[in-house]
């Protein structure tokens, strides 16, 4: 018989461990009482034994819609990690992979009671342990379960995510269905774009060139892109009217593509030999190093037109006022509304956000492009709604309690959490 | 075929970035996309560097105007870039970090490139006056509005306001300039600022929808 | 050498500052610096930290990120007159991706987060306010809502501005006048202390006037 007493005799093994229970704790009582008079009365060195209770109830569970990349932790701390006279210093956590040896992985703030491995692999098994620091050593707490991670397909914790862009693009779409059918869409007067025509024309008349900045961000800003699409249709009337075009740029990759975007209005306006590389030129990438060339080519240059349009920052109002200083004709627009402010007091056009993306599609007159900003409008329309049966929901859910309200709030906030 | 290729591409990888978002595997998409387009920022900087250096080679060669500069800028970008890629004058080897203190890339960034920068910078405290003065007159109502915010929160950031306003009682506390600037900065700024930030980001998703469709082409050359 | 180090930043700055009065060689001298250094700088700071940091030290482990190099080769094809176009398939990858992250990231934090934000109850006390109590609290929920609302009627492009409508734009407007009054205020002060750090520079470590 191999089988231990305590396992074949349940009773037994309660009359067994309740005094060996009972022993040590008195023991460790005591002993604690004993260090703490010895703190009070002596101070025998600097390395007393300050014992303290490991974490409990520590759970891992598998990190929920991740490639399985992502384990988490759960503990309650340690009943001695207390706000004041703390002797908890923090915890670390400790981990065996694959039951290997057990390694630290990272060291947490006292109060903390969870943790998310990141840097796991989905083939491997995972054990952990928390181990509750004190100033004279560490007190470990039970293993956990061994787990391994878990790929999820799907993030359904953003359905409703999904669903709102569903939505906002199927009326987008829509719209630009509607439009390319042949349905006259409406879209409203926007001056800054109504005045391109003239600004290049005065450009024209008075023999100056137009100068176009498209910020000085890279590619990989939706601004930068917004700036080339209206630099199309710019550059396109300034073949019509034969202008002169310069475009000092602080990004290599904008100024291959301004480069591709000239040189086909330039075709498509039959005149491909006016084009010429030279139209647009790389400067520098830093910032202030772009500004003090493109302000020297405005005071000897003295464009008659400057557009603004794309990401700008602290710049904006170095290259509006001295653009304002030569008597240029000024159209500007950025998403960033931090420079809006700027660009209006310093230019005579801003076109303030939305307005910029907008640009391209508006001047390109095509039936579909202004269906697309009909979709857009769509989008604006909901969260507008959103927004009153939101304010109405809450309101009368927490002022009256009204039931379906609360529900109604609740739906709301699940939704437009989801992101 | 010239136009196809890249609308499908374009297609193609603006469509799967979407789609990322809701599959978790795709996750490390848009950081693979990130150092992409870094390494082929480095490229491009090829085409960018050597037009620079054209540029102001051909400004020589035809000793257009102010073509003296032009070796000033010449010189400039060599030194730099032989101090830079020579790691002249670093503490350690070549394996040092390229802006290691003591470096000759080091001490030229610093009595050079950060002065000049810093002052640009430092110019705005000019634009700023230029600007509020021009916008002192203000032609219209809404020019008239951004005026007087801004002068609200203006001298609500500074000591002055607080003394101007101090003898408003408690109970109209509002009116005392510093409590009025908050109260802007919290509510109409606030409701202004939440319009923009979502007309942006219907804007943005047009705009990229356009592109993704390719209904958007005149970076491509138009329709042609 | 510390000593000429300190007058040449005290040359650069002074030539940029020379500006202010006219375009001028001081100034030209300055700028031609500036831009050779500073694209100088940036050529190197991306050889180092993106082509080796990012490429050379990465693809053993990533090979992935021979496409990017490959994406990046094309570029160069530019210089190649006859098939020059094909440097357009890198950068149809960068439209592609950058609309697609956008599209992705703004919807969420643009829109999600700032119609969730405006949600709030209209007797809330908890509501960043500048007074928090009673009707005051209200007036002020009630601007936020009624601010954002009419701002986004002004950004509607299918319908014309015209009757209640038109009134409700120009509402907005207003609020957006004031958005941007507020952010101009704020950043003042903050450039001044730009223009003072530099003096402190000019009069203080070079000149020795003060400190």
């Amino acid at each position: 018989m191999s089988l231990p007493l305590a396992a074949t005799h349940p009773r037994l093994s309660v009359h067994l461990f309740f005094p060996i229970i009972v022993i040590v704790l008195t023991t460790c009582s005591s002993a604690f009482g004993q260090s703490d008079t010895q703190l009070d009365t002596t101070v025998v060195d600097d390395t007393v034994s300050i014992a303290a209770a490991p974490v409990t109830t520590l759970l891992v569970e598998d990190g929920k819609y991740d490639d399985g990349d992502s384990l988490r932790l759960f503990w309650v701390p340690s009943i001695d990690d207390q706000l004041i006279d703390s002797k908890v210093t923090g915890y670390r956590v400790y981990r065996l992979v694959n039951d290997g040896a057990a390694e630290p992985i990272v060291d947490l703030l006292p109060g903390v009671g969870n943790y998310t491995d990141k840097n796991v692999e989905l083939d491997s098994s995972y054990v952990y342990y928390v181990a509750t620091l004190t100033e004279s050593g560490e007190y470990p707490s039970i293993h956990t379960e061994s787990i391994s991670p878990q790929r999820e397909w799907i993030n359904f914790r953003r359905g409703y995510l999904f669903i709102i862009m569903m939505i906002i693009s199927a009326a987008i779409i829509f719209y630009v269905e509607t439009a390319k059918r042949g349905k006259k869409l409406f879209v409203r007067k926007i001056a800054g774009l109504e005045a391109i025509d003239e600004a290049v024309g005065r450009a024209t008349e008075m023999g100056r060139p137009v100068l176009f900045i498209p910020g000085i961000s890279d590619m990989d800003d939706v601004q930068t892109l917004a700036a080339l699409t209206i630099l199309g249709r710019v550059s396109r009337t300034i073949a019509d009217y034969d202008s002169k075009i310069f475009m000092p740029v602080s990004r290599s990759l904008v100024m291959t593509a301004a480069r591709e975007t000239i040189k086909t209005s330039y075709q498509a306006a039959g005149r491909p030999d006016a084009y010429n590389d030279d139209m647009v030129n790389y400067v520098t990438d830093e910032q202030f190093g772009y500004v003090a060339a493109v302000d020297g080519l405005m005071v000897r240059e003295k464009p008659a037109t400057v557009f603004l349009l794309g990401a700008f920052f602290a710049e904006s109002l170095i290259l509006a006022e001295t653009g304002n200083s030569i008597g240029a004709i000024q159209i500007a627009g950025t998403a960033r509304p931090a420079q809006l402010p700027f660009f209006i007091a310093a230019c005579d056009f801003t076109l303030i956000g939305e307005e910029l993306f907008a640009a391209s599609a508006y001047l390109s007159g095509e039936p579909r492009m202004l269906g697309s900003l009909k979709g857009q409008d769509v989008g604006k329309a909901i969260a507008m709604i959103t927004i009153l049966l939101g304010v109405v929901a809450v309101t009368l859910s927490e002022a009256w309690g009204v039931g379906i309200m609360t529900d109604l709030h609740a739906w709301l906030v699940k939704v437009f959490s989801s992101s | 075929m010239r136009q196809q290729i890249p609308l499908l591409i374009t297609f193609i990888v603006g469509t799967l970035l979407i789609v990322s978002v809701f599959i978790p595997p795709f996750g490390d998409l848009e950081t693979t996309f990130n150092i992409w387009f870094d390494i082929i920022a480095v490229f491009a900087f090829f085409l960018g560097g050597g037009n620079l250096l054209r540029v102001h080679i051909n400004k020589l060669r035809k000793r257009k105007r102010d073509w003296g500069f032009s070796i000033v800028t010449i010189l400039g970008f060599s030194v730099m870039l032989i101090a830079g890629l020579f790691k002249i004058g670093n503490p350690g080897d070549i394996a040092s970090a390229v802006d290691a203190p003591g470096s000759l890339f080091y001490d030229i960034f610093n009595s050079v490139q950060y002065p000049l920068s810093a002052t640009m910078y430092s110019l705005l405290a000019f634009f700023v006056a230029s600007a509020s003065y021009r916008a002192f007159r203000a032609k219209n109502r809404e020019a008239t509005l951004l005026l007087i915010a801004a002068f609200i929160i203006l001298l609500g950031r500074t000591p002055f306001g607080v003394m101007l306003t101090g003898w408003i009682p408690d109970s109209t506390s509002l009116l005392q300039i510093p409590n009025l600037a908050i109260w802007i900065m919290n509510s109409p700024n606030l409701a202004g600022q939440r319009a923009i930030m979502i007309g942006i980001g219907l804007g943005v998703i047009s705009m990229s929808l356009r592109l993704i469709l390719g209904i958007e082409r005149s970076y491509l050359g138009g329709d042609k | 050498m510390e000593h000429f180090a300190l007058w040449l930043s005290a040359f650069l700055t002074l030539g940029i500052l020379s500006f202010l009065y006219k375009d001028n060689p001081w100034y030209k001298l300055s700028e031609a610096i500036f831009v050779g250094i500073s694209a100088g700088f940036w050529v190197v700071t991306l050889f180092w930290d993106n082509l080796v940091g990012k490429f050379w030290d990465g693809w053993q482990d990533e090979p992935m990120l021979f496409v990017g190099a490959a994406l990046g080769f094309l570029m160069l094809l530019r210089l190649v007159p006859k098939i020059g176009w094909i440097s357009r398939w890198p950068l149809a990858f960068i439209v592609g991706a950058t609309s697609g992250l956008w599209l992705m990231n703004y919807l969420a934090s643009n829109i999600m987060v700032q119609v969730m934000a405006t949600i709030q109850p209209l007797f809330s006390t908890g509501y960043a306010s500048g007074f928090d109590a009673g009707w005051g609290a209200i007036i002020s929920s009630l601007v936020i809502v009624v601010g954002t609302f009419t701002g986004l009627v002004y950004f509607f492009f299918s319908k014309e501005h015209k009757g209640a409508f038109g009134g409700a734009a120009r509402v907005g407007i207003f609020f957006i006048m004031i958005t941007f009054g507020a952010s101009f205020g704020y950043t003042v002060m903050s450039r001044m202390s730009l223009l003072i750090g530099r003096m402190d520079f000019l009069l203080g470590d070079w000149l020795g006037m003060i400190g």
